[in-house]
């Protein structure tokens, strides 16, 4: 665990003496942003339009979680897909390209080691970049003011529902990394990856009967608006879970195989 | 030390190492000579346990290198061909990170770091990132990260590449200092550096060992023919031999 940590702050260490995490943290903000300001644009023209034409009914249903956060949590959720792969392209690629794999191999660390230590830094940027977007409820809710604020039980399980898409990506990152030699490789097929994670919904909307319900279940995004929501099922979690438990282990299996080829 | 038997490494039909057997006792500084391409690097990596052998056994400090793995990377420092650095990070962070992970307890970790650099001369640059240095201070730094946690093996593959003239004589001085309570493989293709630095020679030539003894025993092995009055033909020099056994 010792030596996990150890390369986790290395890595940490790395992300933030170079542009990478920087970079990475700006454009999810920015984009981030875009989003919540059009959401926040669009509610308040309905709020307006109900109190024009006395609509009570329809006013009271509107709230802020199913007007604004639940669509920025899966706006926030495409926007991995674009970042993850740049965060994760480097982690080991790098390592293999400048030997440096070479110290990790002659000191005493288990390929396992290496491997939760990499993805310990990455889920550490991940709470990172998700953490800055917190200001937007945070906004919310001192805008707001009064009790009907934001529902901040909801709020919190679309950010784990982020959390766990976040980490099975990173983690399928990750095991690309570790395939190659070249970051832009590793970047580019973890990017095709994760968009097939997402598009693969809309081959469901065709379908019918079982294969509809296994392509719904293979979407990542779908799992996530379950959060987004405000609910918490178990096969989401285990749908994420499983992801991250299959990405690192065949990230530990490429590790180790690499000295053998 | 060290016992490598019948190492044998193969590319398909190519045999980068072939046959390789030797033994290095405690406390001796053996050269690892041979041209480029002869195998000094392949065999090297095996013996630190990166590259896995095609057959035959290392054992260092009585440990198989793969069976107990372990065991042996507590023991060993090594500077591959290409230092393992950092480029992104300070040469201080990069040695606390490197003496972290061969756990070196957290007290004494800073001093340790202290220690080796100014052993290879690297304190004056430590707080630099690495990227910015030149190939010689990046080369010092390689070496100051072998020598975290004073391991009993050092495995330097060609310690003095980029460095000047001066900077190889203080690496040679550091390297023989580290005699008798480190045992040393040291590879180069530099001839005076081994006559300088080590007490045996191991030669190397596409893949096989062509002559393993000290560099007396080389010299007396290869001396001119004895003139008619008995005494000994010229004495050859470390090149001529070298010439002599590696081409083939």
């Amino acid at each position: 665990m010792n030596n996990s940590i150890a390369i986790a702050k290395k890595e940490l260490n790395i992300y933030f003496a170079t542009p990478i995490a920087y970079v990475m943290f700006t454009l999810f903000v920015v984009i981030g942003s875009y989003f919540f300001l059009r959401l926040l644009g669009a509610y308040e023209q309905a709020s307006l339009m109900y109190m024009r034409f006395n609509a009570g009914e329809m006013a009271n249903r509107l709230n802020f979680q199913d007007a604004i956060f639940r669509n920025l949590f899966g706006n926030l959720g495409v926007i991995l897909i674009f970042i993850v792969p740049f965060l994760t392209m480097r982690l080991v690629a790098e390592e293999k390209r400048q030997k440096t794999i070479e110290l990790l191999y002659t000191t005493p660390v288990t390929p396992g080691q290496i491997v939760w230590g990499k993805y310990l830094a990455a889920l550490a940027i991940l709470a990172c970049a998700l953490l800055l977007t917190v200001t937007y409820p945070l906004l919310v809710q001192i805008v707001a003011k009064d009790a009907n604020g934001v529902e901040w039980r909801s709020v919190g399980l679309g950010y784990l529902g982020l959390f766990l898409m976040g980490a099975a990506f990173m983690s399928i990152g990750l095991f690309i990394s570790s395939l190659t030699e070249s970051q832009v490789v590793a970047a580019l097929i973890t990017f095709v990856a994760l968009l097939m994670t997402w598009i693969i919904g809309w081959a469901g909307a065709d379908a019918e009967g079982w294969v509809r319900e296994f392509v719904t279940y293979l979407a990542s995004v779908s799992h996530l608006d379950s959060f987004s929501k405000g609910t918490l099922d178990l096969k989401d979690v285990v749908y994420f879970l499983s992801i991250i438990i299959l990405g690192l282990f065949a990230t530990n299996r490429a590790v180790e195989a690499h000295r053998w080829s | 030390m060290i016992e490598v038997s019948h190492l044998v490494k193969s590319y398909r039909d190519l045999k980068a190492v072939n046959d390789v057997t030797f033994k290095v006792e405690k406390g001796e500084i053996l050269g690892f000579l041979g041209p480029n391409g002869a195998g000094k690097t392949t065999t090297m990596r095996m013996l630190t346990g990166v590259l896995p052998p095609t057959s035959g056994s290392v054992k260092v400090a009585g440990f198989d290198v793969f069976e107990k793995a372990m065991e042996v990377k507590k023991r060993i420092g090594y500077l591959p061909e290409t230092p393992p650095l950092y480029t992104d990070m300070t040469v201080r962070a990069y040695l606390r990170f490197v003496a972290e992970i061969k756990g070196v307890g957290r007290k004494v970790r800073e001093s340790e770091v202290d220690r080796v650099a100014v052993k290879t001369n690297s304190d004056k640059f430590i707080q630099r990132v690495i990227g910015n240095l030149s190939k010689g201070q990046r080369q010092r730094v390689g070496l100051a990260q072998a020598l975290l946690g004073d391991p009993e093996v050092l495995i330097l593959d060609e310690p003095t590449v980029g460095l000047d003239p001066a900077q190889i004589i203080e690496v040679r001085e550091l390297i023989k200092s580290l005699a008798g309570k480190h045992t040393i493989v040291l590879s180069t293709h530099i001839l005076p550096e081994v006559v300088a630095t080590c007490q045996r020679v191991l030669m190397i030539a596409q893949g096989r060992i062509v002559a393993d003894d000290t560099l007396a025993g080389l010299q007396k092995a290869h001396a001119g023919a004895a003139t008619a009055d008995g005494h000994m033909g010229p004495t050859p020099s470390l090149e001529e031999i070298f010439l002599k056994l590696t081409s083939i």
